[in-house]
C-alpha cells in the first residue's frame, strides 16, 4: 500500500506493522521515562509488537499484568492521574468489555466531570477485527460504541507508517486514547522512515486519488476498499479516504472528497446499526448533503452477532460487496 | 500505636467539625439547595475523620461517599468549600457545578470520584504502583463500606496489592448494611476483613465508635504502608442510624429497621460524646473548651453554606462545555 507522508522522508524501510507499533513504544519509552507498559503477558509477546521490550526496559517497565481487567484498567488510570503515562494493553479490544464502566463512563468522562483541571494521559491498545474465525469477543470492533461516549480519542491504523505514528501520537497526548490495531494486518509490510515522525490524531488521508466516488474505510476494510477501487479502475474512479481516527473525526478532508465525487460509500467491519457509518451517514445528512448526487451507502457487518468458524470470511465487507456496492451508488 | 495528646485534639477538633458539616449538609438538603443527593453521615464519621488525619497532602486518598468524605478530607486540608458549593451547582464548585458530588483536589491527591460503588478499587491500585514506580514512601489510603467489598474490584485489588506489596491501605467502614441488604445476608464470613487473609494482607478490626482507636489504627496502617510492607486491611465497624440516603428508605430487607433501636444507637453510640467523656477524664480538655471546640465548628460550618449560597449558580455555555472535554 501507498501511504501518504511517506516519500517526503529521507530514511525508509520496509517493516511490519508489529514492528512499527514497536519502535513507537519502545522509543516513546525512550524519550519518556514515565511512559511505561502493562498487559496480559506481554513480556513473552502475545503480540509481536511487545516481544523483547522487557529485555531493554526490564521489568519495572515492562509489565505481565493478572487476569483482572478493571483492576489492570486502575493502574494505568490512577498512574495517569499521579502524573506518568501508561500503556495498557488489553490483547483483544473486546476484552476491555470487561471493564466496561471504567472504559466507557470513567476514562474519557474523567476529565469533563471533575472541572477539566486534570489530564489523563492514558493510552490503551487493543486488536479487533472479524476474519480470525474465533467469533465475537476477539473479533468485536469497539470503536463505534467508544465514540459513542465522549470524552475518548479512538483511531485504527491501516499501514505500518500511520500505525507508528498514530500510537507515538496517542502516547503523548494528555487524554486517554484507544488505539485499536486490526489484528489481520499486524504482518502487513509497507514503509517506515527511520526519523522521528508523529501522526496527528484527527487527520485522515486520501489512500487513493479518484474522482467519481468517495469510499471511507478504515483498518482491513481499508485494503479491501482499495482492491475494489482497483478492480474497478477502467470503469469507475474511486477516491479512498482512511479516516485514521474516529475522534476526532477529519470531517473536513470528507466533504472535500464528496464535494469532487458527489457520491459516499462507507464501508465498516463494525455492525452497521449505530455505528461509525451511521454517525457519518448523519454528517453527511446534516453538513454536506447539498453535496450528494446519490444516497450515501452502507458497507458493513449485518447486524448478527460476529460469528465463528468459515461464516465470518463473507459476514464482513469484502472486496466484491464493496464493488457493488460502489457500483450500486454510481449507477 | 498509641496515640499522644496533640493527636488526640486534632482527631477530636476534625470529628466535632465533621459533625457539624454533616449537619449542614441535611439542612442544605433539607431546603431543597443541594442539586443532587445526599448520604447522611450521622454517627459513623469517626472512621473517615481517623483515615484522613494523619496523611501527608501527596498521600492519595479514596473518601468513603457516606456523608460525602467530608470527615475524610477535613484531614486532608482541602478546601472544603468548593466541595459544599459543587453539591449547590455553583461556579465555585470543585467540578465546576458540573457533578452534584464529586470530589476533585488533584493538588491533594484525591483524584476524583464515580458513581459506581467499588469503582475505588481499580484507581487505588494505580495510586499505589505510582508510588511503588516512582521510588516515593506515599501511602494510598482508600475508604469505602462493606458494600463496596461485594465487588471483584475489591478482590482484585487485594490480589494485586498484595502480590505487588503496594502501599495500599483498605480502610472498610462496616457499618453491617449495603443500602438495604444486612452485610450478614451477603458475607458468607462474620468480618469483612476475613477475606483480607486469603492475600495474607494484615488486618486489623476496630470499635469504629471510638475515635482514638481508629486513629491508632490509622497510624499503624499508614506506617505499615509507608515503610514498604505492602497493603493493610482495617474494619471498623460502625453503624448507619438512618436512612440510606436523604429521603429514602431505612430498611433491612423488606422490613422497617425499628426506629427505637436507631435512637437507642444515636444516644449511646454518638463518638463525639465517647471522645468528649475521655478527654475530659484524661484532662486534656475542660468541658468549656469542648462547647468552645463545638461553637467554632459551627461557626465553620455557617461560613461555608454563606459562602456557597454567595456563589453564582453555574450556568454556562454548551461552547463552554464542550471545549473542557478534552485537555490540551
Ligand atoms: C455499581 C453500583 N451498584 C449499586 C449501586 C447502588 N448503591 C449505592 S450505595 C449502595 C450501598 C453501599 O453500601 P456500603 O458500601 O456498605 O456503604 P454504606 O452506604 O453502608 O456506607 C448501593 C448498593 C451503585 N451506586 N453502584
Ligand atoms: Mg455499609
Amino acid at each position: 500500500m501507498n501511504a501518504k507522508g511517506q516519500d517526503k522522508m529521507s530514511t525508509t524501510r520496509e517493516i511490519t506493522l508489529g514492528d512499527a507499533m514497536k519502535e513507537a513504544l519502545a522509543e516513546e519509552m525512550r524519550r519518556d521515562e514515565d511512559v511505561f507498559l502493562l498487559g496480559i503477558s506481554i513480556r513473552a509477546g502475545t503480540f509481536l509488537y511487545t516481544k523483547g521490550l522487557v529485555d531493554e526496559f526490564g521489568g519495572k517497565r515492562v509489565i505481565d499484568a493478572p487476569l483482572a481487567e478493571p483492576g489492570n484498567f486502575g493502574v494505568a488510570y490512577g498512574a495517569a492521574q499521579e502524573g506518568l503515562r501508561p500503556v495498557l494493553d488489553w490483547m483483544y479490544a473486546g476484552f476491555s468489555y470487561f471493564a466496561g464502566s471504567e472504559v466507557f463512563l470513567q476514562s474519557g468522562q474523567y476529565h469533563f466531570l471533575h472541572g477539566s483541571q486534570h489530564p489523563l494521559p492514558l493510552t490503551m491498545i487493543g486488536t479487533c477485527g472479524v476474519g480470525r474465525r474465533v467469533g465475537n469477543e476477539h473479533a468485536t470492533l469497539p470503536y463505534g460504541a467508544l465514540i459513542h461516549h465522549p470524552g475518548l480519542k479512538v483511531c485504527l491504523p491501516s499501514t505500518p507508517y500511520d500505525a507508528k505514528g498514530l500510537l507515538k501520537s496517542a502516547i503523548r497526548d494528555n487524554n486517554p486514547v484507544f488505539f485499536l490495531w486490526h489484528t489481520s494486518l499486524m504482518a502487513t509490510k509497507g514503509h517506515v522512515p527511520l526519523e522521528d515522525y508523529v501522526v496527528p490524531l484527527g487527520v485522515a488521508d486520501v489512500k487513493r486519488a479518484g474522482s467519481d466516488v468517495t469510499v471511507l474505510a478504515s483498518g482491513l476494510q481499508l485494503h479491501h476498499s482499495l482492491k475494489a477501487a482497483e478492480a474497478l479502475k477502467d470503469e469507475i474512479s474511486v477516491e479512498v479516504i482512511d479516516p485514521r481516527s474516529f475522534e476526532p473525526f477529519d470531517l473536513d478532508c470528507l466533504l472535500r472528497s464528496v464535494e469532487k465525487t458527489s457520491r459516499l460509500v462507507i464501508v465498516d467491519e463494525d455492525y452497521e446499526r449505530a455505528g461509525f457509518a451511521a454517525e457519518v451517514c448523519a454528517l453527511m445528512m446534516e453538513k454536506g448533503y447539498d453535496l450528494l448526487d446519490a444516497p450515501v451507502k452502507r458497507v458493513c457487518h449485518p447486524n448478527m452477532p460476529i460469528p465463528g468458524g468459515y461464516i465470518d470470511a463473507y459476514s464482513m465487507p469484502t472486496p466484491d460487496r464493496i464493488e457493488a456496492a460502489i457500483r450500486e451508488v454510481c449507477r | 500505636m498509641a496515640l499522644n495528646g496533640k493527636q488526640k485534639k486534632l482527631l477530636f477538633t476534625n470529628l466535632v467539625r465533621a459533625h457539624a458539616l454533616d449537619r449542614m449538609m441535611m439542612r442544605i438538603i433539607r431546603a431543597g439547595k443541594m442539586v443532587g443527593f445526599y448520604h447522611e453521615g450521622g454517627i459513623a464519621l469517626a472512621p473517615g475523620v481517623a483515615a484522613g488525619s494523619f496523611l501527608r497532602q501527596d498521600d492519595a486518598m479514596n473518601p468513603h461517599y457516606r456523608a460525602h468524605g467530608l470527615a475524610h478530607m477535613i484531614g486532608k486540608g482541602v478546601d472544603l468549600r468548593t466541595y459544599v458549593a459543587e453539591h449547590m451547582g455553583r461556579v465555585d464548585g470543585c467540578c465546576k457545578g458540573r457533578s452534584s458530588f464529586h470530589v476533585s483536589f488533584p493538588d491533594h491527591h484525591i483524584f476524583g470520584w464515580s458513581g459506581n460503588i467499588g469503582a475505588n478499587f481499580p484507581p487505588c491500585i494505580g495510586y499505589g504502583f505510582a508510588a511503588r514506580y516512582r521510588g516515593t514512601d506515599q501511602v494510598v489510603m482508600n475508604c469505602s463500606g462493606d458494600g463496596s467489598y461485594q465487588e471483584g474490584r475489591a478482590h482484585e485489588a487485594m490480589l494485586m496489592s498484595a502480590n505487588w506489596k503496594l502501599p495500599h491501605i483498605f480502610w472498610c467502614e462496616n457499618n453491617g448494611i449495603s443500602q438495604s441488604t444486612a452485610a450478614s445476608e451477603t458475607f458468607p464470613v462474620q468480618d469483612v476483613s476475613r477475606l483480607a487473609a486469603t492475600f495474607e494482607i494484615p488486618a486489623l478490626i476496630v470499635d469504629g465508635q471510638d475515635l482514638f482507636a481508629c486513629g491508632e489504627a490509622a497510624l499503624k496502617a499508614i506506617a505499615h504502608a509507608r515503610a514498604g510492607k505492602g497493603p493493610f486491611f482495617v474494619e471498623l465497624k460502625t453503624y448507619r442510624s438512618q436512612e440510606h440516603n436523604v429521603g429514602g428508605l431505612n430498611n433491612e430487607g423488606a422490613v422497617t429497621r425499628d426506629p427505637k433501636l436507631m435512637q437507642e444507637w444515636r444516644e449511646t453510640l454518638d463518638p463525639v460524646a465517647l471522645a468528649a467523656a475521655k478527654l475530659i477524664k484524661q484532662r486534656l480538655y475542660t468541658a468549656d473548651e469542648i462547647e468552645q471546640i463545638k461553637a467554632d465548628a459551627e461557626r465553620e460550618a455557617d461560613e461555608i453554606e454563606l459562602f456557597c449560597e454567595a456563589s453564582p449558580k453555574a450556568t454556562p455555555s454548551i461552547d463552554e462545555l464542550m471545549n473542557g472535554v478534552y485537555a490540551q
